[in-house]
């Protein structure tokens, strides 16, 4: 089998997975489960083939051409896409695995895993997507398979409205990308990937616009509020698709198109990367449910990778165009941070979702933090392997979180301090939220039965815990990963870990502020310690949460519904009723006054005779 | 001079194709049983449709020349022509509408109970005006057709419709005759000028800049109403929510594209003159018609009046794609037109469906079937899915082209219009949400029979379309390439009045 081949093998098999479980399985859950988890048995095991048999290749089919409009169908599998394959296809399989025996008691087994499927079909064909249109195809249909996915339980109301909210809200980013596409291909002539990278039009206008899409996706501001309510789906979908793969592809759709930027578009994104880091940590310290600081939690990762992809080359890129090649290699900086961060990110984000997902299943579907505590001796191994995504994430040294993020606060450092001063602020805020949950969840005494009674879950769900433990204790280490990565790994800055003092001493300092203070503060008691101690700061922190969710409310219900019936009824009234029934009215009318001459009475008749032949003659006289 | 220019057989193929349904009709008036009736409408119309495959097959598509052409005198003495021929456009069209018959007829099995004979013949004279308006290249015969029309729909609505079908059928009909009035005084303006009906005849010829302009504005008056064109559409909404299923949907399917057809066959060839500089007008409305009509969608709680409503903002689409007056847009058109009639008609046959059982269109009633008809919900999905765009189905190939076109057009306008997909987005969403999952408070959805067979062989051929034209859109864009490329030498390139918009 051709590399070529097999990737279009590990492309369709998750889609063959999907539409036979669709067809043929829907009443059998078990045997659709399997099928699913071969799949994605499949696609991780083909995704480590070709990545680590170092096969680099593009490959295109013409699709169709439309009035000069070509478009190919066609694979470019780089090292990016190979760094990204390998990611999406390891954690998607622990995923799946954890699924398993998370998943056993839901009555529609069968449409989960079917989902799973799509959904794997779907991240694939955004890795290996050649152009810019087959991405936003992919693009949308992950965004569908997130909807399936996150309205699974749709029984509640607020699953099934949070599944509409994240499926409108990323359409909105995604005009904006397709708005980007049409410029694209209408002032470059091409979307192809690898055509654009030779030659294209520098314009401000198309990052940005393609921007837009990763606004959405990745849920970044001011487009983010639907991730937190998307965790209303079950909590391996959080891991996977909110989490880990789908709410990155923003981030990798970024790097895949990053000869496009512009050093202003690329300021923008620092910023709106900086700004969503902070805002989703500062959100986080207020939140009970388990699941819900994870997912403010992601937002603020996703927002340092943006930021990352942002700094890269912002200094020097584009100072003489005479040596393009100089700011190309600056640039790619950015896309090593961020790749860097997303892998690392990928294996403990994910780790602390299962982690979570393996608390909630041990508690009976308890999620809020202060019903539990005490759960470390309860289920010691889901302890322990959270405690190691806890401290990967706050950066402890030498865990994959300190690497990728010491190679973002570089960048930031070395680019824009004032960038830098909030990515750390944020690391010590990140480090109090992730440490409150754990001390609230793990430590102390259980607050309520569930968590009393809670106890560790099956082989399924606790061997995707230990694999992605490891993960995040080695996926920082680049020296250690095949040499097949190098393509991306290489432009990392500081990637071993920064020799440069004030780095290593802002990192380690922001996270033994945060962790300290988050163990001063909090106590494991059924209440928050912040809201006791500081009522003020506490309101603000959630208002501020509560902020865009409460405009977004606003808008959907007061504006656009409101303004949806008002035209509604302009149309009854105004359109159809007066103007459109008005008109019939005067022929109507018209018609009247003619019935109401032919009276059927002779004399009558004769009168308008004389009349008219009166006036007739006046005519004709000249009288009139 | 009596030319038949078929192909090898001499058979005269589109006489064949439009006078097939009369005969139909003919030996329909003559059975009794009413199964008899129904499956006698359903295999002429299916031998119909396999008929017009050779038309498909044997078309030429590297030409713009008129195809299948057939020519003989009929009333010499006024110079009226029998001709007809097809072009790449309306040979898709009338593909779609020999495709949407017989599906008209299956959807139409259970739910037209009464008076069958006349409602199967009023289809059948139906599918004969409509082959025969996107044929004619007379313009008294393609009046004629057009007109035949206006009988048979007005009393597929006002007979077999809903509680107001009196006020829908009437509001049609005096709506579309009043267009068609400046239509019948447009053409005889055109005969005064060039001394034919030929409508090819009519293309190309130098006429005065202020005889184009009213010209046009009369043909523009008659197509608008049909599109229906923002502020003209307030007929769709009343026709399409008393109509029987089959009423909408060739409503929805065929007859709006005869607007839209209108301005390709009439409009852009025979006054281009005008035709640019109303284009800055056409192409605010349609903007206009795309987000009014998605913003309308969104308030309705009657399907069929949602449905309806998106209608308006995607033939908005289709109007864009036409003004723009480049490639990319009126290739887009056409394709929303054809995808248009598939998606479209498919979402009134899945409303239909949800009458059949709940009698009721109401979106609240039908809110949870979905949990109990699951093959249902598939169908009505994609098709949800196709309407609001969805990359990979067919609507989403037409508005990409669209958009494309409208970018190099100008860029405002394009911006102004985007907002319209992601309308779509959510009122289909609000139905797809509300009748996939919403209301438990539905219990008596447990009785509900998910599809038969006769309603899976209705929709399946739609769903079919959905994924090939979304998927592999050439052969239906090669079909037409020839002839757009044709139009817009004929309607010129740069003309001083086509200043685009800011």
């Amino acid at each position: 089998m051709t590399p070529v081949q097999l990737a279009i093998v590990t492309l369709l098999a998750p889609l063959a997975s999907a539409a036979v479980i669709a067809l043929f399985l829907r009443r059998a859950g078990g045997l659709a489960s399997a099928v699913s988890v071969l799949a994605a048995t499949l696609i991780a095991g083909a995704a480590l083939m070709l990545a680590l048999g170092n096969f680099r290749f593009e490959a295109a089919h013409e699709w169709f051409q439309l009035g000069g409009l070509s478009l190919s169908l066609g694979i470019k599998f780089d090292d990016l896409a190979a760094l990204m394959l390998s990611v999406v296809g390891v954690v998607g399989w622990c995923i799946h695995v954890f699924s398993l025996g998370y998943m056993r008691d839901d009555p529609a087994h069968a449409r989960y895993f079917g989902g799973l499927s799509i959904f794997m079909f779907s991240m694939v064909g955004i890795v290996l997507a050649d152009n810019l249109f087959m991405l936003f195809i992919f693009w949308e249909l992950v965004g569908f398979s997130s909807y399936l996915l996150i309205g699974h339980w749709h029984e509640k109301q607020s699953a099934s409205d949070a599944a509409k909210k994240a499926f409108i809200v990323n359409r909105v980013g995604d005009f904006g990308f397709l708005l980007g596409i049409v410029m694209c291909y209408w002032s470059n002539g091409t979307v192809n990937l690898t055509a654009l990278s030779s030659h294209h039009v520098f314009s401000m206008l198309i990052p940005l616009l393609l921007f837009c899409g990763a606004v959405g996706k990745s849920a970044q501001l001011p487009l983010q509020i639907w991730l937190p309510d998307a965790m209303e789906g079950p909590t391996p979908v959080s891991a996977l698709i909110h989490a880990a793969t789908m709410v990155a592809a923003g981030i990798y759709m970024l790097c895949r198109i990053n000869v496009l930027m512009v050093p202003d578009a690329l300021t923008v994104i620092m910023w709106t990367g900086t700004a969503t880091a902070l805002y989703a940590a500062l959100c986080a310290i207020t939140q009970s449910d388990i699941k819900k600081v994870l997912a403010y939690s992601t937002l603020s990762q996703l927002g340092f990778m943006v930021a990352a992809f942002g700094l890269g080359p912002t200094q020097f890129i584009y100072d003489n165009f005479s040596d393009p090649k100089i700011g190309m290699l600056l640039m790619q900086t950015g896309v090593g941070a961020a790749m860097f961060h997303l892998s690392t990110h990928a294996f403990f984000k994910a780790l602390l979702f299962l982690g979570s997902g393996s608390v909630i299943h041990g508690c009976h579907h308890e999620q809020d933090i202060f019903k539990m505590g005490g759960l470390r001796t309860k289920m010691p191994l889901t302890f322990w392997t959270f405690t190691i995504g806890v401290a990967a994430i706050i950066g402890f040294p030498y865990l994959a979180g300190f690497f990728s993020k010491d190679a973002i606060l570089y960048l930031a450092y070395a680019n824009n301090r004032t960038v830098f001063a909030v990515l750390a602020f944020t690391a010590i805020l990140t480090s109090l939220y992730m440490v409150r949950l754990w001390k609230l969840t793990f430590l102390g005494a259980p607050r309520s039965d569930h968590a009393a009674h809670a106890h560790e879950g099956g082989f399924t769900l606790t061997a995707p815990l230990v694999i992605l433990a490891v993960l995040s204790v080695l996926g920082g280490y680049t020296s250690l990963y095949p040499k097949v990565f190098t393509g991306v790994f290489s432009l990392i800055p500081e990637a071993e870990g920064s020799a440069h003092t004030v780095i290593v001493l802002t990192s380690l300092a922001v996270m033994l502020i945060g962790a300290v203070g988050a163990f001063a503060l909090y106590r494991p008691a059924a209440t928050d310690s912040l809201a006791q101690k500081s009522p003020g700061l506490f309101g603000a922190l959630t208002a501020l949460k509560e902020s865009f969710d409460a405009v977004y409310d606003y808008y959907v219900a007061k504006v656009q519904q409101r303004f949806a019936m008002l035209l509604n009824f302009l149309e009854q009234i105004f359109l159809s009723g007066l103007i459109v029934r008005g008109l019939a009215g005067v022929a109507g009318l018209f018609g009247l006054g003619a019935r109401a001459l032919h009276v059927g009475n002779l004399n009558v008749y004769v009168y308008w005779f004389l009349g008219g032949l009166t006036l007739f003659w006046a005519c004709a006289a000249g009288l009139l | 001079m009596t030319t038949l220019s078929s192909f090898t057989t001499g058979l005269p193929l589109l006489s064949v194709l439009i006078f097939s349904p009369l005969v139909a009709a003919a030996g329909a008036a003559l059975i009794r049983s009413e199964r008899a009736l129904r499956w006698w409408t359903l295999v002429w119309t299916t031998a119909i449709a396999l008929l017009s495959l050779p038309l498909w097959w044997r078309f030429n598509a590297d030409t713009a020349d008129f195809q299948f052409t057939e020519h003989t005198a009929w009333i010499p003495w006024l110079k009226i022509d029998y001709s007809l021929g097809l072009d790449g456009i309306s040979l898709l069209l009338v593909l779609l509408t020999t495709l949407i018959t017989p599906l008209c007829v299956l959807a139409s099995w259970r739910y037209i109970t009464s008076r069958v004979k006349e409602f199967l013949i009023c289809l059948l004279v139906m599918e004969t005006a409509m082959i025969g308006v996107f044929s004619a290249l007379d313009a008294i015969l393609f009046f004629m057709f057009w007109e035949a029309m206006l009988i048979p729909m007005a009393l597929l609505i006002g007979v077999w419709g809903g509680p107001r079908k009196i006020y829908a059928a009437i509001k049609f009909f005096i709506y579309t005759m009043a267009g068609s009035i400046f239509l019948l005084v447009a053409l005889i303006a055109l005969r005064l000028q060039t001394g034919s009906f030929s409508i090819p005849g009519m293309m190309g010829q130098p006429y005065g800049a202020t005889f184009q302009l009213w010209v046009f504005a009369a043909f523009f008056i008659s197509f608008a109403i049909k599109v229906p064109m923002f502020p003209f559409h307030t007929w769709l909404p009343a026709a399409h929510v008393e109509a029987p299923t089959a009423g909408s949907v060739v409503l929805a399917s065929v007859l709006l594209k005869m607007g839209t057809y209108g301005f390709l066959r009439f409009c852009l060839p025979i006054t281009p003159h005008a035709t640019h500089v109303f284009a800055p007008a056409i192409l605010a409305l349609s903007v206009v018609a795309i987000l009014y009509g998605g913003l309308t969608a969104l308030a309705q709680s009657d399907l069929k009046k949602l449905v309806a409503y998106s209608s308006v903002s995607h033939m908005g689409f289709a109007t864009l794609g036409i003004f723009v007056l480049n490639i990319n847009g009126l290739e887009g058109a056409t394709m929303v037109m054809i995808n248009h009639g598939v998606t479209t008609g498919a979402l009134f046959i899945c409303v239909g469906i949800i009458y059949e059982r709940l009698h009721s269109r109401e979106l609240a009633a039908a809110a949870g079937i979905g949990r109990f008809m699951p093959v249902f919900m598939a169908f009505f999905g994609v098709f949800c899915l196709s309407s609001l765009g969805f990359p990979g189905t067919n609507s989403f190939i037409g508005e990409f082209l669209v958009l494309a076109g409208g970018f190099a057009h100008s860029k405002l306008l394009v911006a102004c219009a985007v907002p319209g997909v992601v309308i779509a987005a959510a009122y289909m969403f609000r139905v797809l949400q509300r009748v996939a999952w919403g209301g438990t408070a539905n219990p008596a959805h447990h009785e509900l029979h998910d599809l038969e067979f006769r309603e899976i062989v209705t929709l399946l051929p739609l769903l079919v379309f959905v994924f090939w034209i979304g998927l592999h859109p050439q052969p239906f864009v090669h079909a037409m390439h020839a002839t757009v490329v044709h139009l817009l030498g004929q309607v010129g390139h740069a003309l001083p009045a086509a200043a685009a918009l800011p």
